[in-house]
């Protein structure tokens, strides 16, 4: 605990290399691409025309409200997921000169990775707002939990960007295993249909997969107006202590990844 | 209490190639469970980069390192800067740590010079408000202001590193580590950067200083150790520890050894005009070389010799006495033979001077010491080369001046304007 509470005060002395590097990526692609932010709210659109046609017409599915919201919904909580550990694979190992020659604490990659997403993911989160305007769909009281939702979220991203910046850094196949997993991680996840319905012992083994949890909340106080169930409690639980698990780890190999690099 | 204490370090570093792919995992894995190994074992292929170094640095002190390439010196400056952490042993670093040592790793091509301020300030652990209030500083300290707002790839390596160096000299650190700096940008903004290290030594900044310029060591440091195959092998004052560095590159040569009752060089000194001994020398100055000898027996007419070498090896200068027809006589005892040159015409950079006594016939050499005495030039002159021409212009345009012997470089005498100008160079350079 006390080494932890070590980390925490390290990254907290360094707060504002964060917030630059975390900006600096903002400004990149800014600077480097023509659509900007656009981008964040582009993709999961495309995306929610092409399930939208698939799972209105092709092979029609009651999700209890309309069905281009639930995709929505479902899709910019996992990209913010899946592009913050896109980001995050390759952060240590294609900023070398860093990492090989000036010392500060290596989680900032990681997680600087992490808001970088955070802030397309508030961009893309407007583009909902529009769509529930839209549908004429208003939230309850239990829009309250959001931020509670969110964080449970970032903090489960950010145990495993943790983990996979490390792994990537001693071995760098990860980077491709990743792509792989996610793919299918994805459509193990209630993100564009609900996986809950599935039963049998696939069931069971598709309800351990905490991302379902944490979508399935999401969308419960954004759009169902009902609060977040047990699962959702336990999965948080055990974030946070994946979290800080993963951080003492990432800073017990941090001394190492200058050699390996 | 010192500010930094390193207490009997070691590191291990691995030879060839390292496993990075999940192929080799296993197998690692399963070497390791095999047998656990004590910390200051050595597996195949590993070798010490450090080996049980230990020493101190208190406020108003400035350690210099030293040493042949590949010695463990500037593993010592990573494991001071904590990216590398030591296999055993104790680091212990008192406030903040400013690291002049690959000031512009944190630049990124796309973004123009200021951006790059406040990222890399942040790198080196400045908060926003403190790099505002120091930003204009820093932008006058590296001379690019006209360029401040241009991305800095489109910077000359030379703007870049100087724009890096100007950020880590406004930090102001408790701990100051440096590495090699002196070899950026021109000689104007050595000698700023210099100046700015002496500021910090001077408030009692304690400064560790890995260098391969001997003569700046000597200069600026309080004490110097001198590593080799990653242990201590001397520590004193610089000038001793540089000595002793010399003896032992002396020793690797094949070596000249004064028989033991036979004529040797006991001291070389490098005295400036004013009397002061210095390496440290301005072009065009005096330089006078002082060379001291101790003769148990006396010695029939032998020849004192000396060779200036560029630190690339460039053979520079070879003066002896037997060809400026400079008789000794007997030489007993102790004494100093003297060479003055009243105006030293080599350009800024660094050099060593060799110094021997030669037997009557200037041929055998009763003692060398080859490269031992480093010393350094510098000055406003921007000449490329070693040696300072002294020189002026002449331009006599329109006329028929091709023929006139000495006009060298004058164009044709087809150019137009009739204009005639005369630029003296400087002036032999003397301030």
């Amino acid at each position: 605990m006390n080494r932890l509470r070590e980390v925490v005060a390290e990254q907290w002395e360094y707060r504002e290399l964060l917030v630059r590097m975390t900006s600096r990526d903002l400004l990149l692609r800014y600077k480097q691409t023509v659509m900007g932010f656009g981008w964040a709210v582009f993709m999961p659109l495309v995306n929610t025309a092409i399930f939208s046609v698939i799972f209105t017409r092709v092979a029609a599915i009651d999700v209890g409200m309309p069905y281009p919201l639930y995709a929505f919904c479902g899709l910019i909580a996992w990209n913010f997921f899946a592009s913050a550990l896109r980001f995050s694979v390759t952060s240590l190992t294609s900023n070398p000169s860093l990492v090989t020659k000036v010392y500060f604490p290596r989680e900032i990659f990681p997680f600087s990775a992490v808001l970088v997403s955070l802030v397309d993911f508030a961009v893309s989160a407007l583009a909902l707002v529009a769509l529930m305007w839209w549908y004429g769909v208003a939230p309850g009281w239990p829009l309250a939990l959001l931020p509670l939702v969110v964080a449970s979220l970032v903090i489960f991203t950010a145990a495993t960007a943790l983990l996979l910046a490390m792994g990537n850094l001693f071995y760098r196949d990860v980077k491709y295993l990743f792509e792989i997993v996610i793919a299918f991680w994805m459509f193990a996840t209630s993100v564009v249909y609900p996986i809950g319905r599935v039963g049998g012992r696939l069931g069971v083994l598709l309800a351990l997969n905490p991302m379902t949890h944490v979508i399935d909340a999401f969308r419960a106080v954004i759009l169902e107006g009902r609060a977040p169930d047990a699962a959702f409690a336990i999965t948080t639980a055990a974030a946070v202590v994946l979290f800080g698990g993963a951080w003492l780890l990432f800073h017990a190999a941090e001394f190492e990844f200058a050699e390996n690099l | 209490m010192s500010a930094v204490v390193f207490e009997g370090i070691w590191k291990k570093f691995r030879r060839g190639e390292r496993h990075d792919s999940l192929r080799d995992l296993l197998p690692a894995v399963v070497r390791g469970l095999a047998r656990r190994r004590r910390p200051l074992d050595l597996a195949e292929q590993e070798f010490w980069a450090v080996r049980d170094v230990s020493f101190q640095v208190a406020a108003g002190e400035a350690l210099g390192i030293i040493g042949p390439n590949g010695a463990g010196k500037s593993t010592i400056l990573k494991l001071l800067t904590k990216i590398l952490r030591p296999t055993r042993g104790r680091i212990e670093m008192h406030g903040r740590v400013g690291a002049l040592i690959e000031v512009a790793a944190g630049f990124h091509p796309d973004l123009t010079g200021r951006e790059n301020v406040y990222l890399q300030g942040a790198i080196m652990g400045m908060t926003r408000a403190e790099i505002a209030r120091k930003f204009d500083a820093i932008v006058d300290f590296s001379g690019v202001e006209a360029f401040i707002d241009t991305p800095v790839k489109r910077y000359s390596s030379g703007m870049n590193a100087r724009l890096g160096f100007a950020i880590a000299a406004s930090l102001d650190p408790d701990i100051l580590l440096i590495d090699e700096v002196l070899s950026v940008g021109d000689v104007g903004f050595q000698e700023k950067c210099v100046a700015r290290m002496r500021e910090l030594l001077k408030r009692g900044v304690p400064l560790v200083f890995v260098s391969h310029n001997l003569a700046a060591v000597v200069d600026l440091c309080t004490r110097a150790i001198l590593i080799e195959r990653g242990t201590v092998r001397f520590d004193g004052r610089p000038a001793e520890t540089v000595a002793a560095f010399r003896r032992g590159r002396r020793d690797a040569e094949p070596a000249v050894r004064p028989a033991s009752d036979g004529i040797h060089i006991t001291d070389v000194q490098l005295r400036r005009a004013d009397g002061e001994a210095s390496p440290l020398f301005h072009t065009g100055q005096a330089m006078r070389i002082q060379v001291h000898y101790r003769a148990p027996q006396p010695v029939r007419a032998p020849h004192v010799a000396i060779d200036i070498h560029g630190v690339d090896g460039l053979y520079c200068a070879g003066i002896n006495t037997r060809m400026d027809d400079c008789a000794l006589g007997t030489l007993e005892g102790e004494g100093r033979v003297e060479l003055v040159i009243p105006r030293l015409n080599l350009l800024p950079g660094s050099y060593t001077i060799s110094a021997g006594i030669l037997d009557a016939q200037g041929l055998r050499p009763l003692d060398l010491q080859s490269h031992a005495y480093p010393f350094s030039v510098a000055s406003e002159r921007k000449d490329f080369g070693v040696v300072y021409l002294e020189h002026h212009w002449r331009h006599d345009a329109g006329r028929a001046a091709g023929s006139e012997a000495g006009d060298a470089g004058a164009p044709a005498a087809s150019a137009p304007n009739r204009r005639s100008m005369e630029v003296v160079g400087a002036g032999g350079a003397r301030k």
